[in-house]
């Protein structure tokens, strides 16, 4: 117990330091050279507009953070459960494979983010269009590395099931999947930062709701203690989906953990 | 993803068969989207046909002049500067990282923290330091695009045969000479990993900054053709930036080729 405390003090203790470090310099330097607060707001000035009950109720944190969260939560079950859907198509037909993988590729290299405006104008100002947008740009990391797992199978492993007589299904199930796991995690922490920039760049065009609304709206009024408490939540919204995606990959591949340890 | 084909001979016809391959299906898809907008009488506020995206960026229109060439170069001048800062920049300081151990330490760890957050939320923030203009998008391009760049090179830099780093050790190289004949050269692959993301989150940068406060640039029509719900110039425009990114990647492969030619030599053997 103690041996655990004292590893975890150790992996987090010289993390924790320097940010505390970095926020006290920080902190010194607004203070020190009376930066005005229009031009950058000192941390204690972030953490009043985010825990002041006055300035908390006027910017409505948990509603800003239900809208957005959920956008980017929406957008990220969308873009997981199409991707694998349509790899495990792509992959399982060849036909499909040739039909549908240059398209996809040319769609790919498009700038998709520059979609944002058309999404808005087809599905209007509401969570929808900025669930269109962000899984418009996290779908194709996922998709393409999923049918690349899929895809690029040991030569050597698929002749010797083949021979052992065994079905597509279980090529797919036993070897295929499994072999995917790797790729498709890979192309799930990308998209898992392209739903939060999907959904933020979304709000900041146009919308009602939201953090990236209101680091619109406070830009208008130059409150840069509230823009850099948005900037703060956003940020804890983005590594708190990367830690799930992190302890998801642990489940899902567990003989990966068990080559990390072997080290 | 593709793997790279070679210049065997008979391996050429089938090059250009895939090739071919790829064309037809593009064709089919613009063909299938024309055909649908045309049959089922799609209104054009929402949704035009590919004909007309191309038609309204080569025909100048009546009633609204695009200035295709004033926008199409602001962008393009935003994409080169920002890009060309971000490439240079970033090998610049992963050749000083990778020199101390100690610095890498304490460094590292922060790049990847900031490389996982949503850097695009600080372009309102920017708006207020620097004002709205190229500049701007130029800097929140390069903020965008900067980080996995650093550290696709330092790793590259860092990824190196620890044999071969011993030998040249023992036979007295300096520095320069690690440097530029045996970490830069091993780099080369993971350099341009990372020059072949950065340029597409480049051009994200860019357009999201021409998207949110510009008054020139292809991100700007599609913003100001949107308010009229002028679909045409939208897809003409998203057209443009296309051409971009793959002129881009284009030329990024070029490079590639050129600075790395034992890597495509090595294809031709494998084969």
């Amino acid at each position: 117990m103690k041996r655990k405390f004292l590893r975890l003090a150790k992996k987090y203790g010289i993390k924790l330091l320097g940010i505390t470090a970095f926020l006290g310099i920080w902190q010194a330097v607004v203070v020190g050279f009376k930066i005005k607060k229009y031009v950058l707001p000192s941390p204690v000035q972030v953490l009043r507009s985010l825990f002041d009950p006055t300035l908390a109720a006027k910017n409505q944190w948990w509603t800003q953070i239900a809208v957005t969260g959920g956008e980017i939560l929406a957008s990220f079950t969308v873009t997981l459960v199409l991707g694998v859907a349509l790899a495990l198509l792509i992959a399982w037909s060849k036909p499909l494979n040739k039909l549908l993988m240059p398209v996809i590729v040319v769609l790919n290299s498009i700038p998709k983010i520059a979609l944002a405006p058309l999404f808005l104008l087809w599905f209007g100002y509401g969570i929808q269009s900025k669930i269109f947008v962000a899984v418009l740009i996290a779908f194709f990391p996922v998709l393409l590395n999923t049918v690349t797992g899929l895809i690029d199978v040991d030569e050597n492993l698929l002749d010797l099931v083949h021979y052992l007589n065994a079905s597509k299904w279980q090529t797919f199930t036993k070897i295929r999947i499994p072999n995917a796991l790797p790729h498709l995690f890979a192309g799930v922490k990308i998209s898992a930062t392209m739903c939060v920039v999907g959904s933020i760049v979304g709000e900041f065009i146009a919308s009602k709701k939201g953090l990236g609304r209101l680091l619109r709206s406070a830009q208008a009024n130059i409150d840069m203690a509230t823009m850099f408490a948005c900037l703060v939540l956003l940020s804890i919204m983005g590594l708190l989906l990367f830690w799930l995606i992190s302890k998801a990959e642990k489940l899902c591949m567990p003989w990966m953990n068990r080559e990390a340890e072997e080290e | 993803m593709k793997k790279r084909s070679n210049r065997l001979p008979g391996r050429k016809g089938s090059k250009l068969f895939k090739a071919m391959q790829n064309v037809v299906s593009i064709l089919l898809f613009l063909l299938i989207w024309e055909l649908l907008v045309r049959v089922l009488h799609i209104k054009e506020a929402f949704l035009c046909t590919p004909s007309s995206a191309i038609y309204h960026l080569f025909w100048p229109q009546p009633d609204a002049d695009y200035h295709w060439i004033v926008n199409i170069s602001a962008t393009l001048k935003e994409f080169v500067i920002s890009f060309a800062i971000t490439a240079a920049g970033a090998i610049f300081l992963a050749v000083l990282i990778s020199w101390s151990k100690a610095i890498q330490n304490v460094l590292m760890p922060a790049f990847i923290f900031i490389n996982s957050l949503p850097v695009i939320a600080i372009a309102p923030i920017l708006l207020i330091w620097i004002g709205y203009g190229l500049k701007t998008n130029i800097i929140i391009a390069f903020l965008v695009s900067f980080f996995p760049m650093l550290l696709d090179t330092i790793t590259g830099l860092n990824a190196q045969d620890k044999q071969l780093l011993d030998l040249v050790n023992y036979l007295h190289a300096n520095r320069w000479q690690i440097l530029f004949k045996i970490q830069i050269p091993g780099a080369m692959p993971y350099i341009f990993a990372g020059l072949k993301i950065s340029s597409t989150l480049c051009i994200m940068g860019v357009i999201v900054g021409e998207l949110i406060a510009s008054d020139v640039g292809l991100g700007y029509v599609i913003v100001n053709a949107q308010s009229t719900m002028d679909t045409p110039p939208m897809f003409a425009s998203l057209i443009m930036m296309s051409m971009l990114g793959w002129g881009m990647y284009l030329a990024i492969n070029l490079l590639e080729r050129l600075l790395m030619p034992w890597s495509f030599l090595k294809d031709r053997v494998d084969a």
